[in-house]
């Protein structure tokens, strides 16, 4: 087959070209010198710094944070995120702590909490806003780590207009690295998410919501 | 000559030069303000480089383990030796799976290959939906710059363009001509069945591709359509995950100076049930096009260490000035420069080399350290080495005659009084065509000399 041939000849073509040039001795070795260079020294300070720095950089980025004790309080918090939106139309995802809430909250506004996989993409394009849980924050960045393996968040994270994340304190990493060598990557698809979708390719003007949400608000499940 | 010419109409654009102006130099201050939360960013630099260049030294054995994990994983991996090849891969892909709407997330190797064209001659017309893409493809042009690509154009203009071809009301309001863009390309997103993106990082050890993005339509290109085409050069590749970490600290930065842009998608093969979210087929191809042929020499070789992230393009002077469109190349600026005569051919791009004053700010801002100047030097030679004819007998005479009129004193005093008598210059139209030349001064300065000895006596008597 010529995409067969097309491999051969690409693999041939760089091995012949690095053959007529000697191996690199100066540089260093990329196991040893800069690793730990990329580190925030003081992203060590324990679960209530890095929850401060978490909400803190959640603002930096433009995204809303609520901070909530017990599923009651949660439903409570969403009621009020979606009522003060005007959301309508509301779908969750499977994960069952978001199916509970969306039950709790009840009172007409949701909408196909439990056929998402039925849900046409017409039908998923008119929705107000999509709930989902995140499987880990990162403290240094205000980002939300989201995995294909725990939930089915993909979409409702980034079609309606305005996704509501639920996060429990205890998933906050310090740094994008704690969270590289958390996730798990049997996940198809690991999405990482700082603040609202946004564009500057008009005359360098900021604008969000774009292709994405234009609001993005972390429900943070105070767990000691 | 081309470069020349486009240079030339760039530099006479005011509007364009107060819009580079602008761009680059608040990326250049929004860069600097990133780099100063990254707590050793020397460090992060020097790590990247050298992933990079274990990578390069090894690619062909890290290429086919990041094959077979992708492939486990249920992505199919095709191999294109150059541009023909690998569009006539995505156009059968395309052909095989029906597909009718095609999205396309930016992908600079796309642009590369021309895959819009290709796509358009088997009748299919892909929508570009990133939005300078976007602004830039309903316009007929090609992007400016690796991260702003409609930096060109000014809101009015995209105003009277989106009231063209959307059918939209006038306006000059940036918000709304995005929401008008937004509802465009969401009415193309709901019936698209082939997404085509481009690829940041690929990762050997997991067979995992990133895709770095702001906007969301990344994110929509590569989950909505039931079929992902993912495009990337051979150089993409990385070892390991946790590599990614020092990329993704380099690379936001670097680009648009955020500690981390709102999105990165890491994609490792396809959905594993049916009732999962995501394109139930991922085709990955595999670019070649030059770029194993820059592998031969230590010099070449490190323009594959480039992660696109548009900094040398606003820190150089030339760049800052001329814009995007003049390199008369997908890639602009000084890493555009170093690219393009390396993948088209010298003779296409020979004056490239040339559009540099080798300061080195491009180096300087490197995040992955390329010796830019060093490459532009190597390929000047190039070209002067397979530049022949008039002009090379010319230069060669011209040195002569300057090394005899340089190395004896008498003639050279003699050859100075009678062009400075005359008020004749050497020829030196090629410098002075864009530099300006300072009026002889009315005494050279060993006449001036001269005359102070006289005036004070020979202190050497």
């Amino acid at each position: 087959m010529r995409s067969g041939d097309a491999r051969r000849e690409i693999l041939h073509a760089i091995r012949t070209n690095l053959r007529s040039s000697p191996p690199v001795q100066s540089s260093p070795s990329p196991e040893g010198r800069g690793g730990q260079g990329v580190r925030t020294p003081e992203g060590r300070g324990g679960q209530a710094v890095r929850i401060t720095q978490f909400t803190e950089q959640l603002t930096a980025v433009g995204a809303r944070c609520t901070t909530v004790r017990g599923e009651a309080d949660a439903a409570a918090a969403l009621a009020r995120i979606l009522t003060e939106a005007g959301a309508r139309r509301v779908v969750g995802s499977d994960a069952p702590l978001v199916q509970r809430l969306l039950q709790s909250v009840g009172n007409g506004l949701v909408l196909a909490t439990d056929r998402l996989e039925r849900l046409s993409r017409d039908e998923l394009f008119a929705c107000d806003a999509g709930v989902t849980t995140a499987q880990w924050g990162i403290a240094e960045t205000g980002t939300l780590v989201l995995e294909s393996a725990r939930e089915r968040s993909r979409l409702l994270s980034l079609v309606p207009p305005i996704h509501v994340a639920l996060l429990s304190t205890r998933c906050i990493c310090d740094s994008l690295g704690d969270a590289l060598a958390r996730v798990s990557t049997s996940s198809h698809a690991i999405t990482f998410i700082t603040g609202p979708s946004r564009t500057s390719d008009i005359e360098l003007t900021l604008v969000v919501g774009v292709h994405g949400p234009q609001t993005v608000h972390v429900l943070l499940m105070e767990e000691s | 000559m081309t470069f020349e010419r486009d240079a030339r109409t760039a530099l006479a654009d005011g509007q364009l030069r107060g819009a580079l102006r602008q761009a680059t130099t608040l990326f250049g201050e929004r860069r600097r303000a990133a780099l100063a939360t990254a707590p050793d960013w020397e460090g992060a630099r020097d790590r990247a480089r050298a992933i990079k260049d274990e990578t390069l030294e090894h690619l062909d054995r890290y290429l086919e383990q990041f094959t077979a994990n992708a492939e486990r994983a249920g992505a199919r991996v095709h191999w294109a030796r150059d541009a023909a090849e690998a569009c006539d891969i995505i156009g059968g892909i395309a052909e095989r799976r029906g597909a009718r709407s095609v999205v396309k997330s930016k992908s600079m190797v796309s642009e590369e290959i021309h895959l819009n064209a290709a796509l358009a001659r088997r009748g299919i017309e892909p929508v570009e939906t990133d939005l300078g893409e976007y602004i830039v493809q309903l316009a007929g042009e090609t992007p400016s710059h690796i991260v702003v690509p409609a930096i060109h154009k000014t809101k009015a203009q995209i105003a009277a363009l989106f009231a063209d071809k959307l059918g939209i009301a006038p306006s000059d309001d940036v918000a709304t001509l995005t929401a008008a863009a937004r509802d465009a390309l969401r009415r193309r997103f709901a019936e698209a069945d082939l997404g085509i993106s481009g690829v940041n990082f690929a990762v050997a050890e997991t067979g995992t591709i990133l895709i770095l993005e702001n906007e969301g339509n990344a994110r929509l290109t590569t989950s909505l359509p039931r079929t992902h085409v993912a495009l990337m050069g051979i150089e993409k590749v990385i070892p390991r995950f946790p590599d990614l970490d020092v990329f993704l600290q380099l690379l936001p930065r670097s680009g648009t100076g955020q500690v981390l842009t709102a999105y990165q998608s890491l994609i490792t093969g396809t959905k594993h049930r049916p009732e999962d979210e995501g394109p139930e087929e991922l085709h990955i191809v595999v670019l070649d096009n030059g770029r194993s042929r820059m592998l031969a020499s230590r010099v070449t070789r490190q323009a594959l260490a480039c992660i696109r992230c548009g900094a040398c393009l606003n820190a150089c002077p030339v760049y800052r000035q001329i814009g995007g469109h003049a390199y008369g190349s997908v890639y602009p600026g000084p890493i555009g420069a170093v690219l393009s005569p390396q993948l088209f051919g010298l003779a296409r791009s020979a004056a490239l080399p040339y559009a540099s004053s080798l300061c080195g700010a491009c180096r300087d801002v490197c995040p992955v350290k390329i010796d830019i100047p060093a490459l532009l030097l190597h390929l000047r030679a190039q070209v002067v080495e397979r530049g022949a004819g008039t002009h090379r007998v010319l230069e060669r005479l011209a040195f002569r005659t300057y090394a005899a009129v340089m190395t004896r004193p008498r003639l050279f005093g003699w050859v100075v009084g009678f062009a400075r008598r005359l008020r004749i210059m050497p020829p030196l139209s090629a410098w002075t065509k864009w530099r300006d030349l300072r009026p002889l001064a009315p005494r050279s300065f060993r006449e001036q000399w001269r005359a102070g000895l006289r005036d004070e006596g020979d202190p050497d008597a």
